[in-house]
């Protein structure tokens, strides 16, 4: 759990793969990258056996890219499709059993606090709808409700979209699938309401079409999460397998989808904001009042 | 044979919006590169793709073509591609990446 981990022991260097020689040498670890350098430093995601064209594949990128420390974060994940490129990165990724993701990031986080102090240490859960609002429900609401201080994110696909197609909580009503037939007979979860409800003191909606805004919501939630309390982040990544999506139609989809349900929002506690402010200068965008604005006439 | 991503160098140079970039799904696919479209005299760097990890979804081809407005990226088979960036090829700079461009098709 820290920079040297990453790095060679002495005289093996030759020895290692090229792409481990490029993980140490120009990776994310220690420096400070961003989504717009993407492209010309060695990221700490490498291949994985995910679909193409997965939408779920493109946040976990953009989420892994946003860590604010990389090297100083474990990630937790439970059975599903994420949990296939979660753990081909660089970054120490606990499985779950099914549904107890949150419960084991509650112990290693305090676990964690206790050995490192004050030094920051991130816990991030990255787990599907199923696993987060169906069979870990009841652990994910009892972390929220104790404040236990981590990130949750859920990869929402609508779908249990590695068994072939089976309805989960936060499938739309009437969508027909390939093990549901009739169409799903129940709302949408609201797990947004659940997690204010629940006391989260961050809880954010976003479409990974947008990468400087999953950036930007995944460092806040980590921050948050390191003093404040529980943060969760509701990420919409489409099944183009279950869902039929063709491939290249993917990010248009994610348009319409972020168009039509899931807009972005964003709710902070007042703790949380005041935290930001002390620490990082965050400002608070506010739309302007209309009195404020000029008369163009 | 199989489709992989192709950009097309002469666009990607002269606009370079870096937008496939942040879009693909796969890790160290689609590259940036300063020098390939300066060697060629272009304002510019152009992006790449390190055809070996391309999985051929064509979300950049979106992308490129629906958001950037630019039509730089064309699906193209990769026994067509006389010469095309590999992972083993590619070095590692501060600010941008370099290939060593080769025939993809062994043997």
């Amino acid at each position: 759990m820290s920079l040297d981990y990453v790095k060679f022991s002495n005289g093996f260097e030759k020895f290692m793969p090229k792409e481990y020689r490029d993980m140490v040498e120009h990776g994310p670890f220690g420096k400070k990258v961003t989504v717009s350098q993407m492209g010309s430093f060695k990221e700490a995601l490498e291949e994985h056996p995910m679909c193409a064209g997965c939408a779920m594949t493109l946040f976990i990128r953009l989420a892994i890219i946003a860590f604010p420390n990389p090297e100083d974060t474990i990630t937790v994940g439970t059975a599903g499709c994420g949990r296939l490129a979660i753990s081909q990165a660089a970054i120490p990724f606990v499985y779950g059993n099914y549904g107890d993701q949150n419960g084991v990031a509650s112990g290693l986080s305090r676990g964690l606090r206790l050995r490192f102090g004050d030094k920051p240490k991130d816990v991030v859960v990255m787990a599907g709808d199923g696993g987060t609002a169906d069979i870990g429900f009841q652990q994910v609401l009892h972390s929220w409700f104790r404040k236990e201080r981590f990130t949750t994110i859920m990869l929402d696909n609508e779908v249990y979209g590695n068994t072939g197609g089976q309805e989960s909580g936060m499938t739309n009503r009437g969508a027909v699938l390939k093990m549901a037939p009739l169409g799903k007979k129940f709302e949408k979860m609201d797990m947004l309401q659940m997690a204010k409800v629940a006391g989260c003191a961050y809880v954010a909606t976003v479409v990974p079409n947008n990468p400087r805004r999953v950036e930007s919501v995944i460092k806040k939630a980590v921050l948050i999460a390191r003093e404040v309390g529980s943060t969760y982040i509701q990420a919409y990544t489409s099944c183009n397998i279950e869902y039929a999506i063709p491939t290249d139609k993917v990010m248009e989809d994610a348009k319409t989808v972020e168009n039509d349900r899931y807009q972005f929002t964003e709710y902070v506690s007042e703790e949380a904001k005041q935290y930001l402010t002390e620490r990082y200068g965050y400002k608070e965008f506010l739309p302007k009042p209309a009195a404020a604005i000029p008369n163009k006439a | 044979m199989y489709l992989v991503a192709n950009v097309n160098v002469e666009i990607c140079a002269s606009k370079s919006c870096k937008l496939c970039t942040q879009y693909c799904p796969e890790a160290n696919t689609i590259q940036y590169s300063e020098e390939m479209g300066k060697e060629q005299g272009f304002k510019y760097g152009s992006a790449y793709i390190a055809v070996d990890r391309c999985k051929g979804c064509a979300l950049c081809v979106w992308v490129c073509d629906s958001l950037a407005k630019n039509n730089a990226i064309k699906m193209t088979m990769i026994d067509q591609l006389p010469k095309a960036a590999l992972t083993d090829n590619i070095t590692y700079g501060d600010k941008s990446t370099t290939a060593v461009l080769a025939s993809p098709m062994v043997g």
